[in-house]
Formats: C-alpha cells, sequence, structure tokens
C-alpha cells in the first residue's frame, strides 16, 4: 500500500510539475562522475556499483519527525546504559529485567571486556536505528538497531547538495531541514571522546563495499583516513605513521570494521586490516573507539526484543516507538507460538545483517519449512520470529512511471556530548514490487529524506 | 589536543602517484596526437619511435590504429592504464583531493573504459589534454591542503623531469629547474636532502630523479605485525 499523500509531499509535487524534468538525468551523471559507489563482491569479482537513486524523497512532516527524533533519542540513549551496565555491573541482569542467558549467549558480547570504561561512558557515538512506517497504524516501528558500524549517511548528503544544484525550486519554495551540519557534529563527537591527538577514521581499505562513505567522512570531518597498518599500538598508546617519520598520537578512532577484524591480537588473528595491540590501548582508555568495542551485544536481534523493557529501565520512560512484535523461540512459549504459526512470520537468523538471513514463513516450501523448524529445534537462541509488518511502499520514478516500492528509513545518530538525530536519514527502496528486503547489499537504492514544516 | 589532518605513508605515495600518472596521462596524449599528425603524413613509424623512446613496443597498421593502440593497446603504459592508475590513486586520497578534480578525471575514465569498441577519436584526445591540465589546475587553486597538494606537484615535477630525459634527452633541462623540485621536497620533509645530477649518464639521472620520493617519504623500519611494548 503506498502512503497517503501529505501536504508537503503534495507541495513537492506541485513544484516537480513546474521544473525542468529533464534534469533529472543529471543525477545519474553526477553519481557516476563522482563514483558515488556502493561496492559488491558478487561471484568472487569486485564490482564498482552506483548506488541507484531515486529523485522523489521520503517527505516526513516534521510534527512527525519530532516526535521520531524524541523516540530515537530515548533509544539511543538506553541502548548506550545498557552498553555500560552490561559491562560493569550488570544490574538488569541481576535483577531478572533481560535473562542473563541472552547475553552470555549472545555472539557480540565479549566477556573480556567486562570492566572497561570507555572515555565519557559513550559506547554508542554513531547509531543507525532502522524503521518503517506500518501501513496498519499509520506507526513508526523499530526494525533493527545498529550500534557497530551503520553506513549509508554519506549517500543523502552527497546527493542533497546534488539535489540543491539541479533544482534549487524545492529549497526555495519548501522548508527543508538541513543535514549538512552532520559532519560538524560528527567531528564533535570525535573531539568530545578523543583523548589526545588525532582523529581517525579507520577503513579496511579501497575494496570494502562503503569506501566511499569513508572517505566521505574523512573529508566532512577533517579526521586522517587511516588502514590498519597506517596504525601502530607503543606500550598501550595509538600512534599514526606520518609519512615523513613522525609518529602521532591517535585520540579517538572512528572504527569502520568490525570487532572481529579490528584487532588480530584480540580477536581474528588472521585479519590483515586490523590494527595489532588496539585493544589493549582501548581497554587502558588511552583511545576512543567508535562505535565501542562489544556493542555487538545490544544489537543482537535477540536482544532487540527487550530493548523497551531497557527503557523503562534505566529511563523510567515508556517506550515512544515501538518494536515489531517479535517472539523468541528460545523460550518454551514462543517457540511453540512460532512453530504454530511459520507460514505467517519473518525468522531471521540473530547473526546475520544486511538482509541475509530472512525468511519469510509464507514463501517456504513444505521442505524448507521442516528445515527451518528442524533448524529452530536445534538452536532456537539463534532466530528470533516477528510479525510480518506491512509497511507503506513509497512512490519511485523508474522508467519514466511512478510506481509503488517497500521502503524502510535509516535514521542516523550521533552521541557526543548531546544526542542528535540528523534531521533526514537514509531511505532504502527495494528495486522489485513486493519485495519487503530493501538492504543496499539487496541490491536496493536509495532515496533522500526531507523533513519539511509547511 | 593535537587535532587536525596527518598524511600516513601510504596515502603520501598514493597522492605523489596520482601526481605521476596525471602528469603522464597528459604528456603521453600530447605526444599521441602529435605522432598520430607525423604518421599520417611524415614517417609512418614515428608512433614507433616515439614509444622506443619509452622502452616500450608498439605495433600498428595504420595512423587511426595507432591512436587505438596508444590508448587501449596490451603493451605496458596504454593511456587506459595510466589513467586508470591515476583514478585509483585518486579514490584513495580523495578525501584530500578537490570533488571537481575528481570528478573530471573520472569522467575521463568512465569516457575511455566505454570507448573501447570505438574508433578513438583524435578530437576528444585533444579535450583529454585540455582536461587534464584542467585537473592539475584545480589542485593548485585548493588552498586548504596544502600538504596534500604537494605531494601531487612533486610526484607531477618528476614525471615531468623523467618525460622529458626519455623523450628529449633534456639533462642540461632537468638540472635548470632542478631548484623547484627540492623546494618542494624541503616543503614536505625539513630533513629533506635536496638533488643534484652531476653525472651526465640519462640512465643515472633517471634513477635519481625517480628516487627523491625516498628523501620526503620515511619508511619505517618497524615491521607492521607487532610492535607493541608490553613493558612486562
Amino acid at each position: 500500500m503506498i502512503e497517503p499523500i501529505s501536504p508537503e509531499l503534495q507541495k513537492f509535487y506541485d513544484v516537480f510539475e513546474g521544473v525542468d524534468q529533464t534534469k533529472v538525468s543529471e543525477f545519474k551523471d553526477f553519481l557516476e562522475a563522482n563514483a558515488v559507489n556502493f561496492n559488491l563482491f558478487k561471484d568472487g569479482s569486485f564490482i564498482e556499483r552506483s548506488f541507484p537513486f531515486d529523485m522523489i524523497p521520503r517527505i516526513i512532516p516534521k510534527a512527525e519527525f519530532d516526535h521520531l527524533e524524541a523516540g530515537i533519542i530515548q533509544r539511543v540513549k538506553a541502548l548506550n546504559a545498557f552498553l555500560n551496565d552490561v559491562y560493569t555491573e550488570q544490574k538488569i541482569l541481576k535483577e531478572g529485567i533481560v535473562p542473563r542467558e541472552y547475553v552470555d549467549s549472545a555472539k557480540g558480547f565479549l566477556g573480556e571486556f567486562m570492566g572497561v570504561v570507555p572515555p565519557k561512558e559513550i559506547r554508542t557515538h554513531i547509531s543507525g536505528i532502522d524503521l518503517v512506517k506500518d501501513a496498519v497504524s499509520g506507526n513508526w516501528i523499530i526494525l533493527e538497531d545498529n550500534l557497530r558500524v551503520p553506513s549509508g549517511v554519506s549517500y543523502p548528503l552527497t546527493i542533497r547538495r546534488a539535489f540543491r544544484h539541479t533544482y534549487p525550486e524545492f529549497f526555495e519554495s519548501m522548508k527543508i531541514s538541513k543535514i549538512k551540519q552532520y559532519g560538524d557534529q560528527l567531528k564533535a563527537a570525535m573531539d568530545y571522546v578523543n583523548t589526545g591527538g588525532l582523529n581517525v577514521i579507520l577503513t579496511p581499505g579501497r575494496y570494502n563495499s562503503a569506501y566511499y562513505e569513508h572517505s566521505y567522512l574523512a573529508k566532512i570531518t577533517g579526521a586522517t583516513l587511516a588502514e590498519g597498518e597506517d596504525l601502530i599500538v607503543e606500550e598501550n598508546e595509538v600512534f599514526l605513521r606520518s609519512y615523513n617519520g613522525q609518529m602521532l598520537r591517535v585520540g579517538a578512532i572512528y572504527r569502520r570494521l568490525d570487532d572481529d577484524f579490528l584487532d588480530p591480537k584480540e580477536f581474528d588473528p588472521e585479519s590483515l586490516i586490523g590494527v595489532p595491540y588496539l585493544a589493549s590501548a582501548y581497554r587502558t582508555g588511552n583511545v576512543a573507539i567508535m562505535n565501542s568495542i562489544g556493542n555487538g551485544v545490544a544489537d543482537d536481534k535477540g536482544i532487540y526484543y527487550f530493548v523497551p523493557q531497557m527503557i523503562r529501565y534505566y529511563l523510567d520512560e515508556e517506550p515512544i516507538l515501538s518494536n515489531a512484535p517479535t517472539y523468541l523461540p528460545y523460550y518454551e512459549k514462543d517457540r511453540e507460538y512460532v512453530l504454530a504459526n511459520i507460514d505467517k512470520l519473518v525468522i531471521k537468523d540473530v547473526a546475520e545483517a544486511g538482509g541475509y538471513g530472512v525468511l519469510f514463513g509464507n514463501r517456504l516450501n513444505p521442505e524448507q519449512r521442516e528445515e527451518i523448524i528442524g533448524m529452530i529445534l536445534a538452536d532456537p537462541r539463534r532466530f528470533i520470529a516477528q510479525e510480518v509488518i506491512e509497511f507503506y511502499d513509497l512512490p519511485c520514478m523508474m522508467n519514466g512511471e511512478i510506481l509503488p516500492r517497500k521502503a524502510d528509513l535509516r535514521a542516523y545518530v550521533i552521541h557526543g556530548e548531546e544526542i542528535s538525530v540528523s534531521m533526514g536519514g537514509l531511505t532504502r527502496y527495494a528495486m522489485e514490487e513486493g519485495n519487503y528486503l530493501v538492504n543496499s547489499s539487496q541490491g536496493g537504492g536509495f532515496k533522500d529524506t526531507w523533513v519539511v514544516e509547511l | 589536543m593535537t587535532n587536525g589532518v596527518a598524511i600516513s605513508v601510504n596515502t603520501a605515495q598514493q597522492l605523489y602517484w596520482f601526481g605521476r600518472y596525471v602528469q603522464r596521462a597528459e604528456t603521453i596524449l600530447r605526444e599521441l596526437v602529435k605522432s598520430y599528425d607525423y604518421v599520417i603524413d611524415r614517417d609512418v613509424d614515428d608512433g614507433r619511435k616515439l614509444y622506443a623512446k619509452l622502452g616500450v613496443e608498439i605495433d600498428y597498421r595504420s595512423a587511426c590504429d595507432f591512436l587505438k593502440q596508444g590508448v587501449y593497446g596490451k603493451q605496458g603504459g596504454s593511456i587506459e592504464s595510466i589513467i586508470t592508475w591515476a583514478r585509483e590513486n585518486a579514490i584513495e586520497t580523495r578525501h584530500l583531493l578537490d570533488e571537481r578534480g575528481f570528478a573530471a578525471l573520472n569522467k575521463i575514465y568512465n569516457h575511455i573504459s566505454a570507448g573501447r569498441e570505438r574508433a578513438v577519436s583524435p578530437t576528444y584526445l585533444e579535450e583529454a589534454i585540455d582536461n587534464f591540465a584542467l585537473i592539475l589546475g584545480i589542485f593548485s587553486s585548493e588552498l586548504g591542503r596544502p600538504k596534500a597538494y604537494n605531494f601531487i606537484r612533486l610526484g607531477q615535477q618528476v614525471e615531468r623531469f623523467d618525460l622529458i630525459l626519455r623523450l628529449y634527452d633534456g639533462i642540461d633541462l632537468v638540472n635548470a629547474e632542478l631548484e623547484s623540485m627540492n623546494a618542494i621536497g624541503r616543503r614536505l620533509n625539513r630533513n629533506y636532502q635536496p638533488l643534484k645530477i652531476t653525472s651526465s649518464s640519462i640512465p643515472k639521472a633517471l634513477s635519481a630523479v625517480n628516487g627523491v620520493i625516498d628523501r620526503v617519504i620515511v619508511k619505517s623500519e618497524v615491521a607492521s605485525e607487532s610492535s607493541q611494548r608490553q613493558g612486562q
């Protein structure tokens, strides 16, 4: 179902009718000329791929966004409190609000980092919160919290500039919230936790799917873009090897690689993209790592179930935004329901991300259904099940026609001295009609997101 | 707090090679178009002679084929490969580059990559020469990142001297301009030892000019695998 046209979207269409529509092709030219890529590895080959872009933005009325913003800030505040607690006193586990076994069995929980307190007690420096708008209730629903390495923010930031150049008419006649302060906010957040020295963006390198973004973020924050081999740890302090032989102290690292690859001495010894002994430097508090090591426990798909309880526990508030109705097959009662209703549910593998490991029960043949039931029974902690959310389609311009496509929203949150939500976000849409998987790694495209005040 | 942008060894090398490849693309394109005219009406072997000076063998059947081979041929140093290398270095350093300059280079790359099956247009190549000059000009107008620009300039200057020596045996010309390169070296590294070319041997001069980057970039002697001194 397509989202009803709001007065704000109607305003967009009104302006659109009056502009030179042949200029739409300029966006494609811009993205190609600037190599704005989301790269893919397919069949063992590296493919440079422009990220498909649709020029009709997702438009969110300002009042609606204010509500979203409050709910997202509340959620990130609670998740940060949860991480601080779970790596120190574990009060929430002791009081039984979140079951200990769920934390202990979470792949992202790194017990060896118990007692480590990061600079300023911030662990969720940059979050990507995935939401959809439920077509039945009209409410925004949280689908996922990404607290490790959420990507995608560079695409709306990049395209917004192109939009302003190509079609200034929209910005002259509509009150669209600005997003360009994101770079300053990210820099301020890096400075806030910096322990003295350079701000660094640590990238796995040019063949990473989001390398464009790493480079872009270095540019807009003025941070130094570095690969693992550019950094060295000496006596638990991190240094960047400068070209002239100087060793420059590093105070904050926005790492764009997962924990597993971050430090071959601590995690995967085969990692060639990490920095040996970086985890030791982090433990001693000599460097801020953004996001913190071990955040995976809080964005585990199983732990997601408990976020509303975390909000009540840490903040003493009612959650402003809802989760999707979720079942944990780990518990017998939920397991019985899931097995009896598997045809109506979405089954998610908690260890997967990027749209992988997501199965729609109604699309499984009998053999597949039996297989997944067997897997759930064998390892119930590995799965969650959710009711299918009938979320809105958005209008997308495809081959000259406006067609409905499923779309979500990733909101970007920066936790520095304050917590701020970027006044836009990345709207991702599926290429095929009826496809619920909108992820970039599943071939989806993106739209800009405009927060509009009439 | 000591904040600001630092340049790592890898980034410095990529900026330097970016400058070299852009300069190489511009100069070789210029020579290619000039030689194309000669192949048409003066000396059918002019293209072969040009590439022999660069230490490369090239074969062609006609002036048009000469252009095709120069741009897409399998011999080392085709225009397509030079531009690909320039772009690779630009991608890895684009956070320090002017966006318009990056986009201009990428457009040339896209055009050349898409044109493999078509005849090569000398008019397009002339436009590309102008665009390379424009790219280098854009970077020279960048005020915010002077260190990054100096690495590009150093690469340009080294490449220029290299090609002057290879194509024109111009050892005197290089010597006369050496100070401009040394000035960049000093700006990048205060311990830089100025280069002097005392030999009249072209191979020795080439080796000296190409070794300048090692006077600027100090490569760590510590293995990257482990340098943690735990003190325990």
